[in-house]
């Protein structure tokens, strides 16, 4: 087994079953994210977790500006990490930007696949002619800027540091120990990919057969959107949870859980 | 005196306190908030309770990030403390704030319910654009300086490297017009040309000392392991001519291996003993070196039993170019001991100087066993 993969993007493996669910988290957390959905999986799946490069405690050297340009780098390490693994049969649980990303992989990987989850997904999150997206073009302006303006980056909205330096080993060390923490620099570049992407066109060629799992209201993947995706992929189910916010599988794990057992055996 | 015991007003404290407070039920929409934070957002209670979710009160980054980071880590963690967050208020001015919440798990059919409390830091982030402006201002004087250090080393090295090949010429003339007799002893002419060479002589000296100076700071500095025995005597070996036409003795002790920059430690040394011999007295020189052990530095001591000086010359002796004795009785350009002091101002260490007249002098410094290079 390949250890560069398993350091770089922190794979645990859990798990009795044989079938392997692989979870993949979304913007500005880590696979600990997942903690109220796996214990009810593991009895009959094999569980693999990762943290995406840049994100919780995967290698954060093996960042690369240029790959991670687009979401296609994560998609590719996704592969990779199945391939690595020798996984087969994968039902693919993705939270946010990772739905894409799986989606991504899918299309370059049909034969690795099973299943697509897809907890609030959203392909563009910027209103384009005919599209809602659900934030104007200004409001991601305003994302922009304000991701430029924080001179230490996205994270200045954690404990302001008014002299400090982000190149400080003690304020990395601090980082690193502190849960949905990301080197700056990072966080503001997985979040320009992630809110400046425009994925639409891919959704068509996912042939996967997948769940969407939508909450209401969630400002940053709204209904219309989870509706949208629905429509354009030939394959999928659509399920809309009665709960708010953009982290069901945090704030309504039992009704993720079982809309997931649900789609795993009934295929609705 | 009024036994009865003091009741503080909960209620009063809860709407005035200096801090906002505000609590939000699972969906995000506000059911409670405190009079002072409805101030600071210019709303009316009606307008958020029940109207308004948190989430309405931030711009998109915040939303973004509340979505994020701030309700999984709630979720997760139970409590978040000191996040930096910018409220919207109702005049869509942006209030910057630090935020801490905590999640109260929902009891006996209650739903859950987050509390937040919010301090406005206006006045800090005032402050810290203030801090992060003075501390921009303060590496850009520091980028200037360093500039404006480098071209002064580098025009002080080119200009003096450039004087000497015509002043090398004027010396050579002198030499034949010399040789060549054109000037009679005792004649007015002969004593202006006796004028003549001592002063390029001296201008020789200043040249070839103010290379040696501004070579201290150009080179680069490579530190290793020294042994201040060998760099004692390479700089004995460098000076041989002089040491034995002043029939002087040097008693050095066993001294220590250090880290430091050879070259420039011989330069140091070399500095110390010329001025030992230079400003001998009618005794043949006598230079004793030593040294005292003091856990993370040494001292070292060089003792001469030359002329000496007043106590009250003892700083001015290490300023640039600053000397004690006029060039027709000692030559001499004031520039040997600046470089010493800057040598070892390069390794970490500061020197001095104990000293009466008659009685010779002790030029100490201070070097650090490890310093930082």
């Amino acid at each position: 087994m390949n250890k560069e993969i398993i350091v770089r993007n922190n794979i645990k493996i859990s798990g009795n079953g044989v079938q392997p669910m692989v979870f993949a988290h979304g913007f500005g957390c880590d696979q600990q994210m997942w903690r109220y959905i796996t214990p009810s999986f593991e009895r009959e799946y094999q569980i693999i977790l990762f943290d995406h490069v840049g994100s919780g405690k995967s290698d954060q050297s093996a960042y690369d500006f240029e790959k991670y340009n687009s979401l296609n780098g994560y998609a590719e390490d996704l592969i990779e990490i199945c391939d690595e693994l020798d996984l087969q049969n994968v039902i693919f649980v993705g939270h946010s930007v990772s739905s894409i990303i799986g989606a991504l992989a899918s299309i370059k990987r049909p034969d690795l696949f099973e299943k697509l989850i897809m907890i609030g997904p959203s392909p563009c999150y910027i209103n384009k002619e005919g599209y809602f997206g659900g934030f104007s073009s200004e409001d991601i302006d305003e994302l922009v800027e304000t991701l430029e303006s924080n001179y230490l980056g996205w994270s200045s909205h954690i404990t302001p540091v008014i002299v400090g330096n982000p190149e400080m080993p003690e304020y990395s060390e601090e980082l690193r120990n502190s849960f949905c923490n990301m080197n700056p620099e990072i966080a503001k570049h997985f979040a320009k990919v992630t809110f400046l992407g425009d994925n639409r066109e891919d959704l068509s060629q996912v042939l996967t057969p997948s769940l969407i799992i939508q909450c209401h209201p969630d400002i940053i993947a709204p209904v219309k959107v989870g509706e949208y995706v629905h429509k354009k992929m030939p394959e999928s189910k659509y399920f809309l949870l009665s709960a708010s916010g953009h982290c069901p599988h945090l704030t309504a794990p039992d009704q993720v859980i079982s809309s997931i057992q649900n789609f795993l055996t009934t295929g609705h | 005196m009024n036994s009865q015991p003091f009741i503080e007003d909960a209620e009063d404290l809860y709407q005035n306190a200096p801090f906002g407070y505000l609590s939000m039920r699972e969906d995000g929409l506000i059911v409670k908030i405190n009079n002072t934070l409805l101030g600071w957002l210019g709303y009316a209670w009606n307008e958020i309770v029940l109207e308004k979710s948190f989430q309405d009160l931030l711009g998109v980054g915040g939303k973004i990030y509340f979505e994020t980071h701030l309700m999984p880590l709630l979720q997760m963690q139970g409590e978040v403390s000191e996040i930096n967050i910018e409220l919207k208020t109702k005049g869509l001015t942006k209030l910057p704030t630090l935020v801490n919440a905590m999640r109260i798990p929902g009891r006996s059919g209650l739903q859950p319910v987050y509390r937040f409390s919010v301090l406005d830091i206006t006045q800090r982030k005032l402050y810290e654009l203030e801090l992060k402006k003075a501390r921009e201002k303060a590496e850009q004087s520091v980028q200037r300086l360093k500039q404006v250090n480098q071209e002064l080393e580098e025009f002080a090295y080119t200009a003096s490297h450039d004087l000497q090949a015509p002043l090398n010429t004027i010396s050579g003339l002198i030499s034949l017009l010399e040789q060549n007799g054109h000037f009679p002893a005792e004649s007015q002419d002969s004593k202006y040309f006796t004028l003549i060479k001592g002063n390029a002589q001296r201008m020789k000296l200043m040249i070839k000392d103010l290379l040696e100076y501004s070579k201290i700071d150009g080179n680069e500095i490579e530190f290793a392991e020294v042994s201040l025995n060998e760099v004692c005597e390479y700089a004995l070996d460098m000076m041989q001519d002089q040491v034995t036409k002043s029939k002087a003795r040097f008693e050095i002790a066993a001294l220590p291996v250090i880290r430091g920059d050879k070259i420039k430690l011989v330069r140091l040394f070399q500095n110390l003993f010329g001025n030992a011999l230079k400003y001998q007295s009618k005794a043949d020189p006598l230079v004793t070196i030593d040294f005292e052990d003091h856990g993370d530095e040494i001292i070292v001591f060089v003792k001469d039993n030359g002329i000496g000086f007043k106590m009250e010359y003892a700083e001015k002796i290490f300023g640039f170019m600053k000397r004690l004795h006029s060039h027709d009785r000692i030559s001499g350009t004031g520039i040997g001991l600046s470089a010493c002091r800057r040598i070892l101002e390069i390794h970490g260490g500061t020197i001095g100087a104990n000293s009466e007249p008659g009685k010779g002098s002790t030029f100490y410094f201070t070097l650090p066993k490890n310093p930082r290079n």
